[in-house]
């Protein structure tokens, strides 16, 4: 009679009706995270193109409009209007009209033609540094190559003696969203689904239900798994649902295995509701677990590797990523989702996911008192 | 069924139960009665292993509360002051849970269901969400939740505060027949006429129980009858003005107003044709005076006045 988890099915149906019975509950617990999905995949678009430029051309020829067109195919730039003097190039960047002024000053084609150095001046703004490093390196890309070809012209060569061919794997056209959404996903579930157990054990302290509950002979691992089943069911559903907006708002592709992807999603859910279940044993009322939850998930928006990459981080912030189960599930879910990876290619980031849950899961269990204070 | 013997409990510097004994019969209605902060949850509390005691031992159906509380757990039902219930679940759905909680499947289930439905009367409501219950309602379900598993002890800690009369007689009326069925009942309370229809009574004040006994035997306590001393009941017109006329005259102890008389207590040398002539200074010429036994508020005032008083002195 006595088992370990003596009064889980109980528990477990009771949990299902509240469940049911509360759709508002439930609304909240799915809405935010899709909507919070699409306004960070928007938002996180790093994609650098059409930067406005402005152009101060004050040699007039074939040359340099040709010039002006080399820019502009590198679909980096785009004109944004034209100025009539070095000040009014300036005085546009400092307004904000664009963020890029490209100067070719009186005698660019003569000097071109005369084996002079021809100058060429481009004014960036540096406030924004994405675009700033990617002008730069632009423009630097487009000089050389121009360069390059009237060299090659004068030595009677048709062709460049060498050639770069890149070929970008996984994600050929570069798109931010592959990087991110997918991170994203990883962020949004943990807020939910932390919350609903965490918040679900508390109600009951607060409303004296748990008393009722530690006088019965409900066993504590019933009482816990019981609380976390049902919504790791929710969890998995709504990252289906949240998979579902990635490939089809978002438009990227899933290279790999579903169910695989499916899989390392109930491990990471498992274990974040374990951690909702563990603030809840210590916490005394709702507030107290609202601001619980949050301290253990900022930092993940940090060190996960979600935004920065962790490579790049000083040691302890890399540190404080490697014991959070959002960097290892973000990892494993970009390799399926964008490289078709296999589980067996990130066995260790299983292992370590489902390691966490069943300590956390464990720990929750074990700290749970059954006496009141 | 329920023994304590010195039990103890202390929240840092404050003790809250000190070495509190008293045992409790099978199949009796123990009446424990207290001021508020007197303690009386916090040994509800201990019995039914919520609170761990810091002192003294305690046993429920022989089992100790410190140690063994898996065993205490099935043998008990407890119904906290607040009706816990879950509110969004209908009454129905309340019972079925607490049953499934103590083991309980299928058949049997229902069986103990439609059992606790009927002797509550519930069965208009079954559909009704618990939160939308009134406080009578709400406070049978309560008790229909914790009967679900027929404990062999039933702990009540003010299982009639805010509850209407009726309810409150009928709550009664279902002990008595638990009681009678051979359940052990254990209920707090503040109402002094429910005191008088339990079986035994302990009065808890100031963390220490004062007294416990039958009540009948405890009106027979020397204390609160003094050998040289007797109780009246005055009935009167204007019992204020009365009370007022007689309160301080010499030879009357205690002068309390119950309704539209008054109880006194005074020396056997005082007698009646003196506080009518007191009362006729006063203006009241009309007074019925009889002698009476003490009630069980006599009883308890006298004990901690007493206590009050030799604590003053020590």
């Amino acid at each position: 009679m006595k088992t370990p988890f003596r009064g889980f099915t109980a528990i477990l149906y009771k949990e299902f009706l509240t469940v049911r019975r509360d759709p508002l509950t439930l609304f909240f617990m799915l809405f935010p995270p899709i909507v919070e999905m699409i306004a960070f995949g928007y938002a996180l678009d790093t994609d650098v193109k059409h930067i406005a430029t402005l152009v101060l051309d004050e040699d007039r020829t074939t040359e340099s409009r040709q010039l002006i067109d080399h820019f502009v195919n590198t679909q980096t730039f785009r004109v944004a209007g034209y100025a009539q003097s070095i000040t009014e190039l300036a005085e546009g960047i400092r307004r904000g009209r664009a963020y890029v002024g490209l100067q070719i000053p009186p005698g660019f084609t003569r000097d071109l033609r005369a084996g002079r150095t021809a100058r060429l001046q481009v004014l960036i703004d540096g406030s924004n540094s994405s675009i700033a490093g990617s002008s730069l390196n632009t423009a630097l890309n487009v000089g050389f190559r121009d360069a390059l070809l009237q060299l090659a012209a004068r030595t009677g060569m048709r062709e460049l003696p060498v050639e770069v061919r890149p070929q970008i794997l996984y994600n050929p056209e570069m798109r931010s969203p592959n990087f991110f959404v997918p991170g994203v996903i990883g962020i949004v579930l943990q807020i939910a689904t932390c919350f609903a157990t965490a918040m679900s054990l508390v109600r009951e302290r607060e409303r004296g239900t748990l008393e009722q509950l530690l006088v019965s002979p409900l066993s504590r691992w019933g009482l816990m798994l019981g609380k976390l089943t049902p919504y790791l069911g929710i969890g998995v559903l709504m990252a289906a649902g949240l998979f579902a907006v990635m490939r089809w708002l978002f438009q990227v592709p899933i290279a790999g295995d579903v169910t695989a992807l499916m899989f390392a999603t109930v491990l990471y859910v498992f274990a974040l509701l374990s951690l909702g279940l563990l603030i809840s044993t210590r916490a005394a009322n709702q507030i107290q677990a609202l601001q619980m939850t949050m301290i253990f998930l900022l930092p993940s928006v940090f060190f996960s590797g979600f935004i920065f990459p962790r490579e790049t981080m000083p040691w302890i912030f890399y540190a404080i990523g490697s014991i959070l189960p959002a960097t290892y599930y973000i990892e494993l879910e970009r390799a399926i989702v964008l490289r078709g990876a296999h589980l067996g290619d990130f066995g260790m980031n299983i292992v370590v996911l489902a390691a966490m849950g069943l300590f956390l899961f464990s720990l929750c269990a074990l700290r749970f008192k059954q006496k009141i204070a | 069924m329920i023994e304590c013997e010195r039990l103890t409990k202390r929240f840092g510097h404050l003790t809250a139960v000190d070495q509190v004994s008293f045992k409790v019969r099978k199949g009796s209605i123990f009446g424990f009665l207290g001021p508020n902060g007197s303690g009386k949850s916090t040994v509800i509390r201990m019995l039914c292993g919520l609170l761990e005691p810091s002192g003294g031992k305690a046993t429920v159906g022989g089992f100790d509360v410190a140690t063994q509380t898996d065993e205490i757990k099935t043998l008990i039902g407890y119904m906290s002051q607040k009706f816990s219930l879950y509110d969004e679940l209908t009454v129905i759905e309340n019972l079925m849970f607490y049953g499934r909680l103590y083991g309980l499947r299928g058949e049997p289930l229902a069986k103990k269901r439609d059992e606790l439905v009927a002797l509550t009367h519930i069965t208009p409501y079954l559909e009704k969400r618990a939160g939308l219950l009134s406080g009578g309602w709400r406070q049978r379900l309560a008790m229909a939740c914790s009967l679900m598993h027929h404990p062999m002890v039933l702990f009540l800690d003010e299982p009639t505060a805010g509850i209407d009369p009726v309810a409150r007689r009928e709550l009664w009326d279902l002990l008595f027949e638990f009681s009678s069925q051979g359940m052990t009942l254990f209920v707090t309370t503040h109402y002094m006429d429910e005191a008088e229809r339990c079986s035994h009574v302990g009065y808890i004040h100031m963390s220490k129980l004062v007294v416990c006994g039958e009540p009948d035997e405890l009106k027979q306590l020397p204390e609160v009858n003094p050998p040289d001393a007797r109780r009246l009941d005055v009935t009167c017109e204007h019992v204020t003005l009365g009370l007022q006329a007689v309160r301080h005259l010499p030879g009357v102890r205690t002068a309390t107003v119950f309704g539209q008389s008054m109880h006194l207590l005074v020396d056997k040398t005082t007698t009646e044709d003196f506080l009518r002539a007191e009362l006729r200074k006063a203006g009241i010429s009309q007074a019925d005076i009889r002698p009476i036994a003490p009630s069980l508020e006599d009883v308890f005032v006298a004990l901690t006045t007493d206590r009050n008083q030799r604590e003053v002195l020590a």
